[in-house]
């Protein structure tokens, strides 16, 4: 999905997780092995926050033509959300 | 607005608009009503409102401010609305199952497979950590989601015959190039491009059995891997020198996985086509994969890079 604008966001949270930076001659010597202590703040870190993407709670048909079907049965028009990438897939 | 007056659907473009089954046609007729003609095979992404038999009541491109999008949904509306109310009738208007759909854009889950979620993020460093990243281009610091599918005999593939704690093996080869060429790039800010095979330049990930019991089989991934687009990664326009850990569970009762749970991070650089405006050099990107519940309208979308099914399933050349 192509993203158009420009919005900067202020990061808050710092998860105490130190991944030095790789050096140019060996790409891998300065990376360390994630931490089994690190795991769980990463995890945290990447995935998304409850509540943190408000589309989401649309209950989103993925079928086009089931959507048809609802909404002729339903007398409602369809709201379609079409990118190229997923729109629930692709991000 | 969206879950009480209209029944909202998601797609991707890439399909809709080359589908050679009713579906597309149908698709087709409704955005030739609107801006995007689709000539040469151009993109017709966007926001569309229109009817059930396929009248187009509003399209705007998407990627607008929120308020923007508001007021187009409330055109919508509007001009359904002003439709003729026996043409809005519950039931006025029947749509027969969809007969014949083109099996070269339809995609489902491998049979037994499995599904699972991947989320990307763009971090930073800030004194002694990590923390979430800022981006100059709107919505590219949210998690950025996209699936792994593996089939059924892969997933399997994971759980050694007669497991040993502390056995190791070398992460199966077909699932270690899935997830390194198509899931461990950058797709927060659009489509990104995948990584070729030769674009692995090292990889060394692992399995070790972490417990055995009557009731489970508890693995644990890890391992490095460097992907760049020149074998001296230096000079390479992009690459992710990166790191994983994981954790896989199996059910042995249940003959399932019941967990997997893998984040990897390191240094990405470099931009796609649709991917543009990356921060400028090495800076941290983390991925995390989670098993899919199954109940959200989401986990039957199939990877992004699932388009190319041989590639994906490595049956391709590259």
């Amino acid at each position: 999905m192509k993203l158009a604008g420009k919005c900067l966001l202020t990061c808050a949270v710092t998860w105490g997780v130190a991944m030095p930076t790789a050096s140019a001659g060996d790409p891998q010597a300065g990376t360390p092995p994630i931490r089994p202590e690190q795991f769980a703040k990463l995890q945290a870190l990447i995935k998304p926050d409850a509540g943190e993407d408000q589309w989401a709670k649309i209950p989103w048909v993925t079928d086009l033509w089931q959507a048809r079907q609802i909404a002729a049965r339903q007398g409602k028009p369809i709201l379609l959300w079409e990118m190229d990438g997923h729109p629930l897939g692709c991000t | 607005m969206a879950i009480e007056d209209y029944v909202p659907v998601a797609a991707d473009d890439w399909y809709q608009r080359r589908r050679e089954d009713a579906e597309g046609q149908f698709f087709r007729r409704v955005a030739d009503q609107g801006p995007r003609k689709g000539e040469g095979g151009a993109t017709r992404q966007g926001i569309y409102c229109f009817t059930a038999d396929g009248q187009l009541l509003t399209y705007k491109n998407a990627g607008q401010n929120p308020d923007v999008m508001r007021e187009t949904i409330r055109d919508g509306l509007r001009a359904w609305q002003r439709l003729p109310e026996d043409r809005r009738k519950p039931g006025a208007i029947t749509v027969e199952d969809l007969a014949n759909p083109d099996p070269q854009y339809a995609r489902t889950p491998p049979p037994g497979g499995l599904v699972v979620n991947v989320y990307t993020r763009i971090l930073d460093h800030e004194q002694d950590g990590l923390c979430r990243g800022t981006c100059s281009v709107r919505g590219g610091e949210a998690a950025a989601r996209d699936h792994l599918w593996l089939t059924e005999a892969e997933w399997k593939s994971l759980i050694p015959d007669d497991p040993k704690p502390g056995e190791r093996v070398p992460l199966p080869a077909a699932v270690a190039e899935r997830i390194l060429r198509f899931h461990l790039t950058d797709n927060t800010r659009g489509e990104p491009p995948m990584w070729r095979r030769d674009e692995i330049r090292s990889q060394n990930l692992t399995l070790t059995v972490a417990e055995v019991t009557p009731a489970a089989v508890r693995l644990r991934l890890d391992g490095s891997a460097l992907l760049a687009t020149r074998a001296d990664a230096a000079k390479a326009e992009r690459g992710f020198d990166v790191r994983l850990l994981g954790y896989i569970g199996y059910d042995r009762a249940k003959k399932a996985i019941d967990r997997f749970d893998v984040v990897a991070v390191g240094d990405h650089w470099g931009e796609g086509t649709f991917t543009r405006r990356a921060r400028p050099g090495r800076m941290p990107l983390g991925v995390a994969f989670e098993l899919a519940s199954g109940k959200a309208a989401g986990d039957l979308v199939p990877p992004q890079a699932a388009r190319e099914t041989n590639a994906y399933f490595g049956t391709g050349k590259r």
